[in-house]
């Protein structure tokens, strides 16, 4: 009995704590450390305003995406941040939320005609960055392995620049490729498909692609078990973050670069157009012309990681 | 007593309802009431399927996946074209096709439902991700198609209506009709209904058939709503149908999957969902809070003597 009441004060106390301004923030699917990171730096930046934030999490599934959306329109919040959302599939929601006046900006999910504007990284870009780093270390010549994630806008877009820039040099050759499945237990995926083809191409190997940082840890400690130094197998990949710039300064580990994608910068950009816009009434056009407002992915390696790393 | 053992739990769902109504504002809105009985219509219909299948002793661990593949089929046949009449019935075919694959399994076969329906899940997952290749089937498809779930009739939304009609007919087979009895008889008492003439199998496999025949309708409500089908779509649903069957377990006829309580659970399901986001409470509270209340409705069942049970 004593513990139903708390959770009723504990309710009551978020009822009444709803302050003016609200926002609701939705992540596409949390597991996913970057849809993750966009919103809870989002959630974060809101709070730092003394906004009340409702946070919340899709666990990947479209249906509870919509319901979630459908849920904040009808709570009348003041606007809406999405990351990683499903602009297509949730048209009528985001439909509906133009309808009622809710202003909705997205990160990564692509334009819609009913949102504001989409926060984006060029995902092309951040594929042909990572590419070419990796055929540089190894003088674009030589054999590469490869561990995709074809079930994935944006890894998938990496795999494809990769191949594009495979196709113009032609001295660098793929030995052999895993793509992983889309499990909650990936990284075994990972270390399995990823075991086998050390072992089937020893001695062949010259560098290591990898579609996101994730799969790169984790082929990392496989090759740091079998005594790989840094630079003998370059490793790299993308996404970026702590670990990612922990490991590339880290002289035990394989991992020589990473394309850092802004993931915390762009939730805060996101609270920071709708104070603008919402807040303080600034045209739309003022933080960006277009559907999309882009923002820069920097390639990270030794030279540089000493200033991403905190 | 036996109020409280037969009502418990539909009054702490009312209570619940209460509880937001006050406290959630624009919970009690007309358009919120109808997004939730809106949302609640995938879910019950899922559940109603996953009730008969364990009306008849079995459990069908396949639903979300099936569900899932249907949709994925619907969707593949809008986008390349195929006239939404048809592709609704490939999609139930789908359905009907794998429920009925799964009955196969345990009655001729003799694989445990647990073990035959978890198979035709991986099947199901793995057919989707072919399929499509992980890649959703999205578009602007033909309003014949997406008016299935997204339409109106008469002033009702027509997710209403498939809600209203599908628990109509599983009511009056269970309740109305010698066929119902028979698998309610096979699902208490196996042998006892055999040795009574009771075709057992025969209801086994029809009771798993029908699960898959409303995952499938579930699937093809689903692709109709989002305008998409994308694999594992209804992933999410699984456990919330399961939930959905095992709450309503604990009222009206406590002990016994039943139409009322399934639809009522699925109901108040939606409503905790839709109720804690209007609260402003974060994503981690909801799943924490949905747990504690699972718990504590059979928990609170079982205090005033009911014992929920089923068979694996």
């Amino acid at each position: 009995m004593r513990v139903v009441f708390a959770a009723i004060v504990v309710l009551l106390g978020l009822t009444l704590r709803a302050g003016a301004f609200e926002v609701g923030i939705i992540g596409f699917q949390f597991s996913s450390e970057t849809h993750a990171r966009v919103a809870n730096a989002a959630a974060a930046a809101a709070k730092a305003k003394g906004w009340g934030v409702t946070l919340l999490n899709s666990e990947g599934s479209l249906p509870k995406h919509a319901e979630q959306f459908d849920a904040l329109i009808a709570k009348k919040v003041d606007a809406i941040i999405i990351a990683m959302g499903k602009p297509v599939e949730a048209d009528a929601q985001f439909k509906a939320a133009k309808d009622a006046g809710i202003p909705v900006i997205t990160v990564q999910s692509g334009a819609s005609p009913y949102a504001l504007f989409d926060i984006e990284s060029n995902e092309y870009k951040v594929g042909a960055d990572g590419a070419l780093f990796l055929l540089s270390q190894m003088g674009f010549h030589g054999d590469i392995l490869e561990e995709r994630f074809e079930l994935n806008v944006a890894s998938r877009i990496r795999g494809k620049m990769l191949d594009a820039v495979l196709s113009e040099n032609q001295g660098v050759h793929v030995l052999g490729k895993h793509a992983m499945a889309r499990t909650q237990s990936w990284p075994d995926d990972v270390r399995s498909g990823m075991q086998a083809l050390l072992l089937q191409n020893q001695g062949k190997i010259g560098g290591i692609w990898a579609s996101f940082d994730g799969q790169a840890f984790v082929i990392d400690d496989l090759l740091r078990a079998e005594g790989v130094k840094k630079g003998d197998i370059p490793l790299v990949s993308m996404d970026g973050g702590p670990e990612s710039f922990r490991r590339i300064a880290d002289p035990d580990s394989t991992l020589v670069a990473t394309v850092s994608v802004p993931f915390e910068a762009m939730g805060e950009k996101a609270v920071q157009a709708v104070d603008g816009i919402v807040v303080h009434k600034q045209k739309v056009s003022s933080f960006t012309p277009g559907v999309y407002l882009f923002v820069d992915a920097t390639l990270v390696d030794a030279a540089n990681v000493r200033q991403f790393m905190r | 007593m036996m109020i409280l053992e037969r009502w418990g739990t539909v009054l702490a769902g009312l209570a619940l309802i209460g509880f937001f109504m006050l406290f959630a504002g624009n919970f009690a809105a007309p358009a919120n009431l109808l997004n939730i009985l809106r949302d609640t219509s995938f879910l019950a219909i899922l559940a109603l399927g996953f009730a008969l299948a364990l009306t008849t002793g079995e459990l069908d661990l396949s639903v979300a996946e099936v569900a899932s593949l249907s949709a994925v089929v619907a969707g593949g046949c809008i986008q390349h074209g195929v006239h939404p009449a048809l592709a609704a019935l490939v999609a139930l075919g789908t359905g009907t096709a794998l429920g009925a694959f799964n009955g196969f399994g345990v009655t001729v076969l003799f694989v445990p439902s647990l073990i035959v329906t978890l198979g035709t899940a991986a099947i199901a997952r793995g057919v989707t991700f072919m399929v499509t290749q992980g890649v959703a089937f999205v578009g602007r498809w033909p309003a014949l198609f997406t008016g299935l779930a997204r339409g109106v009739t008469i002033g009702v939304p027509n997710l209403v209506w498939f809600l209203g009609v599908i628990s109509g007919l599983v009511y009056v087979l269970l309740k109305w009709t010698r066929t119902g009895a028979h698998m309610v008889a096979t699902g208490e008492a196996d042998e006892a209904a055999r040795l009574a003439g009771i075709a057992t199998a025969r209801m086994k496999r029809l009771g798993l058939t029908l699960s898959g025949l409303l995952a499938g309708l579930t699937g093809l409500l689903l692709a109709a709503n989002l305008s998409s089908a994308s694999p594992n779509m209804a992933g999410d649903y699984f456990l919330y149908a399961i939930a959905a069957v095992l709450l309503g377990m604990t009222m009206i006829e406590p002990g016994r999957p039943n139409v009322v309580g399934t639809v009522f659970a699925a109901f108040v399901l939606k409503v905790l969902g839709n109720g804690l986001i209007l609260l402003g409470t974060p994503y981690y509270v909801q799943d924490i809070m949905l747990g504690g209340i699972m718990i504590a409705s059979v928990a609170f069942s079982s205090a005033v003597g009911q014992k929920v049970s089923f068979k694996v």
